[in-house]
């Protein structure tokens, strides 16, 4: 697939981060419509096992059945509404409403009406006609459970498309898979539940702009670290960014050693041939000397791997996996979960470290949040002023790097270039598509295409 | 390194109370601590901390039933050393870069209120475990305060006549936290 970048001005209105309006179009046209990240399966292992989400501003009950299969339900009561689930996770085979007590099992079927003959008559209520509403379409993929409630969505599959490859290298190459490890942290960010993503979406631009005290304190790598890993250090880091399509987008950034075969830094040695066996060439080549990858699953799931140094002394370094999620509650107001992700069976010694990497640097509590917040926080406060609102944003940037070179492998349309939009405007392509906004219009994305 | 590290409830049923004197002593040794953080003398405050200290929050939660805590100590939302509060927090406040850390350049404006000061002696006489009630109040730029509160456990610690925070473990009861940053001292 190649997805041709057009010459011009592309660009976004403002008010798109926080006007009530284009916020309830989102709503409707996107979060109703598009795949959405639910749970890992890791989370509901056994059956009855459930977690609380979010699908848009709708809560969803993800619970594994008897059977073992992975149900999404509306957190909701057929009868009068009442939420059935108040507990973040737990198990049950039935979920019982506090009103009335209707009783669904956990597979949504409707089992119990209390009082139904004297209530209803005989015959005057049809159980079958009222299980739990659920979405249209549950699939999962690497372990990661999404749900759409469109019926005429494509399969998860093709929904994903080439970012699957990406989603691959790291949550697929561990032998015996990931975890999810523990309850998820969940905060309240002042922000437009788009911004993170943008970031997260493969802006190599802002890094060491809004992370410059993160190099006076050693946590990114340093010449002093990379000549300790390799005799040969070049010097300068290069990244790489790919539009995945429908919104999906990767940047993967290497660390600038010269070094023959795979060398997976952040793992001990002995994880390293694992993930010889579980990727293919190209996907090793892709995590091989890796400084930090992440990207978006369109619209409001994000992840990262990053290569962290010096996170609990001199020379300890580590990789971490975490999956952020963005759940939309006005134009400014989003919620956001946290998922550290560690591989089933690791050494707990590096289990230990990888989870220090990831709290004290892209943690809720991490350096690089503290500043990469009051960002987000800040485009939405200075987005709904009467005159701020209307001016542009300018999302040009890396219009110009080259494509990589075929021979390379990757799916999707992958750019040579780190400091990059790239993958923002394919963000805002896509979401201007779902938008359907009539051409001219305020929130339109102009020249977007 | 983590819950089993601060005492179990049922460790905290046979510990006896601490004395007046005593109360009073590591009530005082809170207060100055507070001040501390509040007036960000964090080099200061860094001097009263064990070389070993651990600073850990657990993920809040809500729990399926009554029995169970509102926490999940398999997940952690902070997990700090003496050296990474050093190295990687209060770093950030020193003259030479503080004006790229942009997350807390304006800071956050923190107030400690420390109450319900509970000491309970342990079987080393210097090692006290202190449970305390915080409401952390932060107050980021023109906007409304926000505040947060939680329980603490600290173990206090007395080496060469000196009282120092050796541990501090705070479970909070805020389960969607909304709060100016998470990035707190509480």
């Amino acid at each position: 697939m190649t997805m041709v970048e057009v010459p011009g001005e592309f660009t976004v209105p403002r008010r798109s981060w926080g006007d009530d309006e284009v916020f309830d179009r989102e709503m409707q046209q996107i979060f109703r419509h598009c795949w959405q990240y639910v749970a890992h399966e890791s989370e509901i292992p056994e059956p009855g096992d459930y977690v609380l989400r979010k699908m848009g501003r709708d809560q969803v009950i993800v619970v594994r059945d008897e059977s073992g299969q992975v149900r999404v339900h509306l957190n909701t009561c057929r009868h009068r509404g009442v939420p059935l689930c108040r507990a973040d996770s737990g198990n049950a085979s039935h979920f019982r409403c506090s009103y009335h007590g209707w009783t669904y099992a956990n597979t949504g079927e409707l089992r119990g009406v209390t009082y139904q003959a004297d209530v209803y008559g005989k015959g005057g209520l049809d159980k079958k006609k009222l299980p739990l509403f659920s979405p249209a379409q549950v699939d999962s993929e690497l372990g990661l459970i999404f749900a759409t409630w469109d019926p005429e969505a494509p399969s998860l599959r093709d929904y994903l498309g080439d970012i699957l490859w990406y989603l691959q290298l790291i949550f697929g190459k561990h032998p015996n898979g990931m975890e999810v490890v523990g309850t998820p942290v969940r905060n309240i960010v002042k922000a437009n539940w788009k911004t993170e993503g943008e970031n997260l979406s493969g802006d190599g631009y802002h890094t060491t702009i809004t992370h410059s005290s993160a190099f006076d304190l050693g946590l990114f790598a340093t010449q002093k670290d990379l000549v300790k890993l390799a005799d040969d250090v070049a010097p300068k880091f290069t990244g790489r960014t790919v539009d995945a399509g429908n919104g999906h987008t990767m940047r993967i950034q290497r660390l600038p050693l010269r070094l023959q075969g795979n060398h997976y830094f952040g793992y001990p040695k002995e994880m390293w041939a694992g993930f010889d066996r579980m990727l293919s060439p190209e996907q090793q080549q892709a995590m091989s000397c890796l400084s930090v990858g992440h990207g978006s699953v369109f619209p409001n799931m994000s992840f990262i791997e990053n290569f962290k140094t010096n996170v609990d002394g001199p020379d300890l370094h580590a990789r971490y996996a975490r999956i952020t999620v963005r759940y939309p509650i006005d134009a400014t107001t989003s919620e956001q979960l946290w998922f550290f992700l560690a591989p089933k069976g690791a050494d707990p010694e590096w289990a230990r470290l990888s989870r220090l990497a990831y709290l004290r640097t892209n943690g809720p509590s991490g350096l690089f949040e503290i500043d990469d917040t009051e960002n987000f926080v800040g485009i939405s406060e200075a987005s709904v002023g009467d005159v701020s609102r209307t001016l542009p944003v300018i999302i040009e940037g890396g219009k110009h790097h080259p494509e990589a070179p075929p021979e390379l492998g990757w799916p999707g349309n992958v750019v040579d270039g780190d400091k990059t939009e790239r993958t923002i405007r394919a963000f805002h392509r896509r979401w201007s598509e779902l938008m359907d906004l009539p051409a001219g219009d305020a929130a339109g994305t102009g020249a977007a295409r | 390194m983590t819950a089993e590290v601060v005492g179990s409830r049922a460790d905290v049923k046979r510990a006896r109370l601490g004395d007046a004197i005593l109360h009073s002593e590591i009530s005082q040794f809170l207060a100055y601590e507070s001040e501390l953080l509040d007036d960000r003398k964090f080099h200061e405050w860094v001097e009263i901390v064990a070389e070993d200290f651990v600073y850990q929050v657990p993920t809040p939660r809500t729990p399926d039933s009554p029995f169970k805590p509102h926490y999940d100590d398999r997940s952690l939302l902070i997990d700090e050393s003496r050296w990474s509060m050093t190295t990687q927090w209060f770093r950030r406040f020193d003259e030479d870069i503080y004006e790229a850390a942009w997350g807390e350049n304006p800071p956050v404006r923190f107030r400690h209120l420390v109450t319900n000061v509970r000491v309970r002696l342990t079987d080393d006489p210097d090692v006290y475990e202190v449970r305390s009630n915080i409401a952390l109040v932060g107050t980021r730029q023109s906007d409304l305060p926000k505040y947060i509160t939680g329980e603490r456990t600290d173990r206090i610690e007395r080496r060469d006549g000196e009282l120092i925070l050796a541990r501090r473990w705070v479970v909070l009861d805020q389960v969607v936290i909304d709060f100016p940053q998470l990035r707190i001292l509480l």
